[in-house]
């Protein structure tokens, strides 16, 4: 009986033979049931992981989330999830969570436990001791009424309603030093995009790749990193777009591609200039889109000169300061300064660090700018980007990139055979691009080739900037970063311009949308001061803290280093893995008097007092350290609501499905209450530095078990309401007389009608590709940025096949699948009047809405201030000799942090460079997410990708007698990891210049705590930064392998600084100009 | 087990999943998978002109046969509440301020 029972021979001599009906039924799975089926509920929501957004249903039984899985009528993922996002009922139901708040006091050897209540009494403490201990009315003379004794870092992997409260609350308390991931993974990307088109964001959207013929995925590893964004590359290959994959590593991304070319780490300027001076040269640019919709016909001053004829520089540089003036750089006959960067008129203070409100939103211009439409004339930006790039010729890019010609004019063939009025060409990247000493001109170069080859505002052309964290984008925008206000308008420097007057007058915007700044900063004034805020007391403009020069995370270190940063919010964050220098990091925090760390569970940036590296090598000792921990467990996605911007601009609203368990609360439920209970302390205070914090609207209603936020509520203070309480329907409703009141002016419009637009799921089967009606993206939901330039001057598509906006004469309007990104109705023929301002002063030719000549910007006259063109520069660690500027190695403007614990290897030609003798690349896998917090403690995810491993050649095995599989000591002047050895042929050796030049691959994501704990590349990486965005060089940097582990204990820094003795390293090797 | 015959008798009957599933005694999201070859959860991996031109597909969101308690809301009267008090009390102070 038993036997007749077993299932094959019960199938075989059966009627379902096949296996496919009954026979497959047994007793037990009769009486089994799906989680989804047994569901009391389906709760809507979206993946916490990357930024692609892929929506989620979460099943709730009996008040648990018991299963997670793909929503089929997402547009942007239709149904998919990736290992990640698989995981997801792992990552927040699973044991690694923490629900209890830990507490080490000052010098002890371990963990207490603390109630919350508790907690957040001490925390308010900390704060207020902290903040009047360190507060600052005035630095060097100049008020700033602030604190620089408490810093955030954090902000990425949150709601934007959290990081709207975290920016509100930590703004008022006076302190500056608020940061999040954006700063470290695509700050370049804001300058680099903003400063060509005029905003930060990605100008496209992923489901339009389906529509491009030839897609370039350059610094990205798409189909691991965002898996299911990269199935609409493969509609568009399905489609018969050609796929090019330009990269270190020959991937799945590069399986999958048509055509795979291997680059060296660091060059890629190299090879875009390359395809410029193609196309160029061979007279291949889109000449009607490029003649009318880019800068190419404007003049530029004839004080300028090009790193061609100054050796590697650009006319305006200063050595002492490490800095350009970028006045020989304008428009002749005009003068173009930073719209919203630079607006309190100090040229003191046009230093580093600023280029991101720059970037992000344009520049104001006084004066018309000469042009000559023939574009022969030689100051003409045609021409002289024609010069400027005329070096770079397939030979130099062999010898610079290690890309063989032939290759290399394989791709420029398919690019620009898939480029013109019929066929758009798309490029794709991520932080390969971002995270290099200019990775704001890596795209930068981009934009100039996609302006070039009329790919712009065009239907499957544009540029999309693949972002890592669920909203990173959302945490740009609603910025918890040092630099910005809520919608790229800028932190106020301190300077001689105290009023809101001065602040908004000095080099006033004219033309473009930045005109109605005034509206953006005074709605945003209401929304955080309310009544306390009106035109007699200038709407509290003195509230906000000052700048006084940059106070990136990686100045907070080196604050923290010198005591002057004494407290410091972790919210979802993990810089003692994940930032560059990651010793340092921990150096930093180990000087603070309390850290307060909010995350699912004990990352390293929580235990590294206890069992840090420093602590195994015998650096620090924790019975030494002084500073005093809160651990205080966050709430997951699924325990709150909210809304994540995706990398395409869309806000997508996730519902709580369940309350948080035990005392893990949200940032949201944190920061409110944090701000609650500082205020009540304080309440009653006369002293002025108090006064902004009692005046903040403080009043969301609450909801819950545990007195949560409503999110909804601080959306709706996002959006902005008249003086009725009507919601706004969009930015164009604000005023500047106080009768409007809105948190960041490029989300108005996301509670239209006081409907949550983010919320909107209308399925994708029931709209067409655009999907305008699930979710909702700024600005204003347009989709697909600068449309406008889907369409010839004259309003008619440039081909029926690439149709996307037009103006319909009938009408009088603009029309099309998309929301036009151009004011409805203004003509094609429209010619500004003389001395036109705002918006009227653009034409109806000027795509290119937030720029203040309309036009897309091939040459930059201000905003990328370490120069108006990309140019090719050698990391700051690089074993090679910059080919092109033998005398200029580095970018002369790059920042440096010289430290002993941050020095920098020998290169190119230097003596002891060879000890550094190869390149190293860092990346991501799909399996892991970032600095591991939200992965390594997640079983199936660390199961498998179980350690931490070095791809190398089977050359650089052979040269250096490493073994598949067993461990590499990789070393740099910072510090030494240990890896398992993975030699494969996907990471060949490039040939250049007369040698051979081997790369290591490095993931990025492992540290010491966790299930799958390993050494973090970031040991190795150093603080060196892009002048523009103070993002970090982590993508290319030089480095010796060895076999066999690296030691332990003081054995590992004594074998550092011997390397360091070897190689001739002091503070000064690398610090040149 | 129903048939797949059933289930699309039932369909060209007039009447809609629910119902037909309900009348063969089986969940809808079962009585879609049989008629159709695709589950309604989304899971499929039946694409393009395979999956037109099956009969019984819907055109769209067949996921409401097996995800029938979905919580999506779009608003909240609450917050809209409280949004216009908020925006009244800041008026009144305003008004307070002028008189004062």
């Amino acid at each position: 009986m038993r036997l007749r029972s077993w299932p094959l021979l019960r199938q075989l001599t059966g009627p379902d033979r096949s296996g496919r009906g009954t026979a497959v039924r047994s007793a037990r799975t009769d009486g089994l049931s799906a989680r989804t089926a047994d569901a009391d509920r389906v709760v809507k929501s979206v993946c916490p992981y990357c930024a692609v957004g892929c929506a989620q249903n979460v099943y709730v039984k009996d008040e648990r989330v018991v299963h997670v899985e793909g929503d089929p009528d997402s547009p942007i993922s239709r149904g998919r999830l990736c290992p990640k996002g698989a995981a997801t009922l792992q990552l927040t139901t699973g044991p690694s969570r923490l629900h209890k708040v830990l507490y080490r006091p000052p010098h002890a050897a371990d963990w207490q436990e603390l109630d919350l209540a508790t907690a957040m009494e001490m925390i308010a403490d900390r704060v207020i001791d902290t903040r009047r201990a360190t507060w600052e009315w005035e630095n060097d003379g100049r008020r700033t009424a602030r604190t620089m004794g408490i810093a955030s870092l954090g902000g990425a992997t949150l709601d934007n309603e959290e990081n709207y409260l975290i920016k509100k609350l930590l703004t008022a308390l006076g302190v500056v030093q608020i940061e999040n991931q954006a700063r470290v993974c695509h700050s370049s990307t804001v300058v680099g995009l903003g400063t060509s088109f005029g905003r930060g964001g990605a100008t496209t959207f992923l489901q339009d790749l389906q529509h491009s013929d030839c897609i370039v995925i350059q610094g990205s590893n798409f189909a691991e990193a965002h898996p299911v964004g990269f199935q609409w590359v493969m509609e568009a290959k399905a489609r018969g777009a050609v796929v090019i994959h330009v990269d270190p590593r020959f991937t799945r991304t590069s399986a999958l591609a048509d055509l795979h070319v291997p680059i060296r780490a660091g060059s890629d300027v190299a090879f875009l200039g390359g395809i410029v001076n193609h196309v160029l040269e061979n007279e291949l640019y889109f000449r009607e889109f490029v003649v009318n919709y880019t800068n190419a016909a404007t003049l530029i001053s004839e004080d300028y000169r090009d790193t061609e004829d100054l050796g590697g520089l650009f006319s305006g540089f200063d050595p002492a300061k490490r800095h350009y003036s970028d006045d020989t750089w304008q428009y002749a006959g005009t003068s173009v300064v930073a719209a919203a960067g630079d607006r309190d008129g100090d040229p003191s203070q046009r230093v580093s660090g600023r280029s991101e409100t720059r970037g992000a939103m344009a520049q104001s211009m006084e004066g018309t700018p000469q042009r000559d439409e023939t574009l022969t004339d030689p100051r003409c930006v045609l021409q002289i980007l024609r010069r400027h790039y005329a070096r770079y010729t397939p030979e130099l890019v062999e010898r610079t990139c290690g890309v063989p010609p032939d290759l290399f004019a394989e791709v420029c063939r398919h690019l620009t055979e898939n480029s013109g009025p019929e066929r758009t060409a798309e490029f794709v990247y991520a932080v390969g691009w971002t995270q290099h000493s200019d990775g704001s001109q890596f795209i930068r170069t981009a934009c100039i080739l996609q302006l070039l080859l009329g790919n712009m505002g065009r239907p499957g052309g544009g540029i999309q900037a693949l972002r890592g964290h669920a909203s990173i984008q959302g945490s740009s925008d609603i910025p918890t970063l040092f630099n910005l206000l809520p919608g790229y308008i800028p932190m106020p420097h301190a300077n001689q311009h105290r009023t809101l007057d001065g602040f908004l007058g000095t080099d006033a915007p004219h033309k473009g949308y930045w005109a109605d700044m005034p509206a953006y900063l005074i709605s945003l004034l209401k929304a955080w001061w309310g009544a306390e805020a009106d035109a007699g007391n200038d709407y509290r403009f003195d509230w906000l803290p000052r700048l006084t020069g940059s106070h990136s995370t990686y100045d907070t270190v080196l604050a923290q280093l010198d005591g002057t940063c004494k407290g410091y919010f972790l919210l979802g964050e993990n810089p003692a893995v994940g930032s560059a220098n990651a010793k340092m990091q921990r150096l930093g925090m180990a000087n603070l008097e309390w850290l307060v760390v909010r995350d699912f569970n004990l990352i390293e940036s929580a235990t590294w007092w206890k069992d840090g590296p420093e602590i195994e090598t015998g650096e620090l000792r924790t019975e030494d350290i002084g500073t005093e921990v809160f651990f205080l467990p966050a709430a997951a996605h699924t325990e709150k609501s909210g809304s994540f911007t995706n990398t395409n601009r869309m806000l997508q609203w996730h519902h709580a499905a369940v309350e948080p368990a035990g005392e893990a609360r949200s940032e949201l439920w944190f920061m409110y209450h944090l701000g609650r209970i500082i205020r009540e302390r304080l309440a009653g205070s006369t002293d002025p530095m108090d006064a902004p914090l009692l005046g903040l609207t403080w009043d969301y209603p609450l909801e819950g078990a545990h007195d949560e936020p409503v999110a909804e509520a601080v959306l709706a203070e996002i959006n902005g309401w008249d003086e009725h309480g009507e919601p706004l329907p969009g930015y164009a409703a604000l005023r500047a007389d106080g009768s409007t009141s809105c948190g960041c002016w490029i989300y108005c419009g996301v509670y239209k009608d006081g409907v949550n637009q983010a919320a909107r799921r209308k399925p994708a089967e029931e709209q067409n590709w655009i999907a305008a009606e699930w979710a909702w993206a700024w600005p204003d939901n347009r989709r697909l940025m600068y449309n406008r330039a889907s369409a010839r001057p004259d309003g008619r598509p440039w081909s029926e096949r690439k149709k996307l906006v037009w103006w319909d004469p009938a009408q009088g309007r603009w029309t099309g699948y998309d929301v036009p990104d151009f004011e409805a109705t203004k003509a094609p023929g429209y010619r500004p009047a003389e001395g036109a301002t705002g918006a009227d002063a653009l034409s109806g030719i000027d795509p290119f809405i937030m720029q203040a000549d309309g036009k897309g910007w091939l040459f930059a006259p201000a905003g990328v201030i370490d120069g108006p063109l990309p140019t090719h520069y050698e990391p700051q660690d690089s074993p090679v000799r910059n080919p092109l500027h033998p005398h200029q190695q580095r970018s002369p403007a790059r920042l440096l942090y010289p430290h002993e614990h941050n020095r920098a290897n020998p290169s190119g030609d230097e003596p002891g460079a060879e000890l550094y003798p190869y390149v190293v690349t860092t990346y991501r896998l799909t399996e892991h997410f970032t600095a591991g917090g939200m992965s390594r403690t997640v079983p199936y995810l660390a199961e498998l990708q179980p350690e931490m491993f070095c791809e190398v050649s089977p050359e650089l095995a052979a040269e250096r007698g490493l073994r598949h599989g067993d461990w590499a000591t990789v070393i740099t002047a910072r510090n030494a990891i240990e890896a398992r050895v993975l030699v494969t042929r996907r990471i060949a050796p490039l040939h250049l210049d007369g040698k051979v030049v081997e790369q290591i691959g490095l993931p990025f994501h492992w540290g010491p705590n966790g299930m799958s704990p390993g050494d973090a590349a970031n040991e190795l990486s150093s603080i060196t930064l892009d002048p523009n965005s103070h993002i970090q060089e982590v993508k290319a940097f030089s480095a010796d392998i060895r076999p066999g582990r690296r030691p332990r204990g003081p054995a590992l820094p004594a074998l550092v600084r011997d390397r360091q003795r070897r190689a001739g390293v002091t503070d000064d090797t690398g610090m040149e100009a | 087990m129903p048939s797949k015959e059933q289930v699309l008798r039932l369909l060209a009957e007039g009447q809609g999943y629910e119902e037909a599933a309900r009348r063969l005694g089986i969940p809808p999201g079962r009585a879609y998978l049989i008629a159709t070859g695709v589950p309604a959860d989304g899971s499929e991996t039946v694409v393009g002109p395979r999956r037109r031109d099956r009969p019984g597909l819907l055109p769209t969101h067949p996921q409401h046969l097996v995800n029938p308690r979905t919580v999506s809301p779009t608003g909240r009267e609450d917050v809209r509440a409280w949004v216009r008090e908020r925006a009244r009390g800041e008026r009144a102070a305003a008004g307070k301020d002028r008189r004062s």
